[in-house]
């Protein structure tokens, strides 16, 4: 069976080929069937125009023959000139000269005013095309008389002239063909180019000898490229941090590491002494979870609608503090969505909703509205999430979103919450800011830039 | 007070067991998901302690078949990854709170009692009835202001009482959670343990602390 083949240019040219033979092979029986009846036409009006001729020349001789008086074609008088003619009635016949030994029986004997065309061969074989005429002579004395009178061309050289058109016609319907097939290979593979490239290009990504797709794409593949480049930088930004994640996490666990084997070697192994280490690895090792947690900005990411997580949220945290009974009120812009990663939300907005209902007394606000700026095609995202707690203080604030910026410096409990909640911020090109709130805690501002 | 163990990890889970015997529950094992659904659905369970991450059938799956079926005991959930994503999950499928792992008993067990306390309707984690105050934080139990010592089994049976006080407890309800699933049971010992706890809380036998409604069961006054 034949299966199509994998190459997109190779199927579109075998099927292109098949319809232009199609297209050829119709258009050339068309033509040569269009060349053939007005040719046949072409001869029968010769015949009609001779016998016209036989007619307008004849007359009735002394033994009663319709003869023609004298022979307007010089072809009719020489013997195998390929025109014939003759006359036929009851008192006998007559023949142009012509036709002497050349064998022509026409068989078609026409009533008076009818006629017939007919084929028929010579004793050479040569093919003819005869035309029977009948006609009734009328004398002056009101009798008449009945004729067949009889004209017939060869068709060779016709026929002749048909084979040649038929070879023109085939070989030139050919010729087009391949030009036309030809001209499409070379327009393919102009058009493929770009695709050409980019094959080359992502092999070139893969065998790392280049880092992103070259630009000055077609319209049609830009998107594709684009996107591409966007997951490619977005692969290369979680790969980094994937890497700096590990070197924090092995560099940090060096230090207590180090302490424990200090404290087996010298010999005090009470869970007293070795207890604070192992708590120090444990923090290390869950700041590091956390991190790595969020998955950082992909290429294409759906809009979040985020009324339903932030419900979610206060939902989990109503529960978890159920014995302070916070009011809490959410106030989202209708239709505000953001295109984000839904786990890097809940965790950024869970961390920062979290410290709001630790320290509060009793009242926790979250505002989510679109941030929108002039040359921004997508708004932006603002998330304020405010307490009636003790705030904090202005001194403290840049120190609070640092820590644990790495995990050495980590430090359990307090403010590892928004740090993590800076740091999935900043993955999306935003930041995190801290102020006053009017309820009298603090605030704490998310801005995630538009695009 | 009877506990539900979900967890597919032998050593954490039996580390649990331990800890919470120790501190003085009756404790159910399930080592899977479905094993643990059962469990919740057929034992009178007064508080779940479930890992997400379970063979079989996963946690939250369990959670949301037994608040399904309208069980409604309090379930703490352990999370191994500390992410917010997992836990709104968990809490939304019903459960109360989480702790994320590794984590230290202690933090576990402050979770537990104050859920116990919680659907108990307490907002303090001191239970007050008269003049005998229990501190489920520290299992402390003093009459008057004056500690008394107790034994495990007569703190789980006084915290139970103080828990649903003002409530009528039968001596088999009290049976139910005060042993576990494979122990003989014998409500003839509850009986004895009464006694000795009225001895312990009232030795001049003066305020009566414990009310006996006879054929019905036991009543700790809410005050």
């Amino acid at each position: 069976m034949w299966r199509p083949s994998q190459s997109l240019q190779i199927r579109l040219l075998a099927t292109l080929a098949l319809l232009l033979l199609a297209a050829a092979g119709i258009s050339a029986w068309a033509l040569d069937a269009l060349y053939r009846d007005l040719g046949l036409r072409a001869r029968q009006d010769v015949l009609e125009a001779q016998i016209v001729a036989l007619i307008s020349s004849a007359d009735i001789d002394s033994a009663g023959r319709l003869v023609p008086a004298n022979l307007a074609e010089p072809r009719l008088a020489t013997p195998g000139s390929g025109l014939y003619a003759e006359i036929l009635s009851s008192r006998g016949s007559w023949r142009s000269p012509s036709a002497l030994g050349s064998g022509l029986r026409l068989e078609a004997r026409p009533a008076a005013g009818e006629r017939v065309f007919e084929h028929a061969s010579l004793a050479d074989g040569t093919r003819v095309l005869g035309l029977s005429l009948g006609i009734r002579w009328e004398h002056a004395d009101g009798s008449s008389r009945d004729f067949i009178l009889r004209a017939a061309e060869s068709l060779e050289p016709w026929y002749g002239e048909i084979v040649r058109v038929r070879t023109w016609l085939v070989s030139g319907s050919i010729a087009l063909a391949v030009l036309l097939l030809a001209g499409l290979a070379v327009a393919m593979r102009v058009a493929l180019k770009p695709l050409r490239r980019l094959e080359s290009e992502i092999a070139d990504i893969e065998a790392g000898r280049r880092a992103m797709l070259g630009s000055g794409w077609p319209r049609e593949l830009a998107g594709v490229t684009g996107n591409l480049n966007a997951l490619l930088a977005g692969e290369r930004k979680r790969l980094e941090r994937y890497r700096a994640t590990l070197g924090n996490l092995a560099h940090s666990l060096k230090t207590p590491l180090a302490a424990l084997r200090g404290l087996v070697e010298s010999g005090q192994t009470g869970s007293q002494v070795l207890t604070p280490q192992i708590d120090r690895m444990q923090d290390i090792v869950q700041h590091q979870l956390k991190r790595a947690v969020f998955g950082g900005t992909g290429a294409t990411l759906a809009d979040l609608s985020l009324i339903e997580p932030l419900e979610q949220l206060r939902g989990a945290l109503a529960k978890v503090y159920s014995d302070k009974a916070v009011r809490a009120t959410l106030a989202v812009a209708p239709g505000t969505a953001y295109p984000i990663e839904a786990g890097d939300f809940l965790e950024m907005a869970g961390s920062v909703m979290d410290n709001a209902w630790k320290y509060c007394k009793g009242a926790v606000t979250a505002c989510a509205k679109p941030w929108i700026a002039a040359d921004w095609r997508r708004p932006g995202l603002e998330l304020d999430i405010e307490d009636d707690g003790r705030g904090i203080p202005p001194a403290e604030r840049a120190r609070v979103q640092l820590r644990g910026a790495r995990a050495d410096e980590s430090v359990s409990g307090q403010g590892i919450g928004l740090a993590v909640a800076r740091e999935i911020a900043a993955s999306y090109s935003g930041s995190l800011e801290i102020g006053d709130s009017p309820l009298g805690g603090a605030r704490v501002s998310i801005l995630l830039p538009g695009r | 007070m009877r506990l539900l163990v979900v967890e597919d990890e032998p050593a954490l889970r039996e580390t649990l067991a331990q800890q919470f015997r120790a501190a003085g529950f009756a404790v159910d094992l399930a080592a899977d998901g479905i094993e643990g659904e059962f469990s919740g659905q057929e034992y009178p369970i007064d508080v779940a302690v479930v890992d997400l991450g379970l063979p079989g059938k996963s946690g939250l799956d369990a959670i949301r078949a037994w608040r399904a079926a309208g069980r409604s005991f309090p379930v703490l959930i352990l999370t191994a990854r500390d992410s917010w994503q997992e836990k709104v999950s968990g809490l939304d499928a019903g459960a109360d709170d989480y702790v994320t792992k590794p984590f230290r008993f202690e933090e576990v067990l402050a979770r537990v009692q104050a859920l116990l306390r919680r659907s108990a309707g307490w907002s303090q984690p001191l239970l007050k009835s008269g003049l005998v105050e229990l501190d489920t934080r520290g299992q402390e139990v003093r009459v008057a202001g004056a500690p008394v010592d107790l034994t495990a089994f007569e703190y789980r049976l006084l915290e139970y009482l103080m828990l649903r006080a003002g409530e009528v407890i039968s001596k088999t309800e009290l049976t139910e959670k005060l042993y576990e699933q494979d122990f003989e049971r014998d409500s003839n010992t509850i009986e004895v343990f009464i006694g000795r706890l009225r001895r312990k809380l009232d030795p001049d036998g003066t305020r009566q602390p414990i009310e006996t409604l006879r054929g019905r069961g036991y009543r700790i006054a809410r005050v």
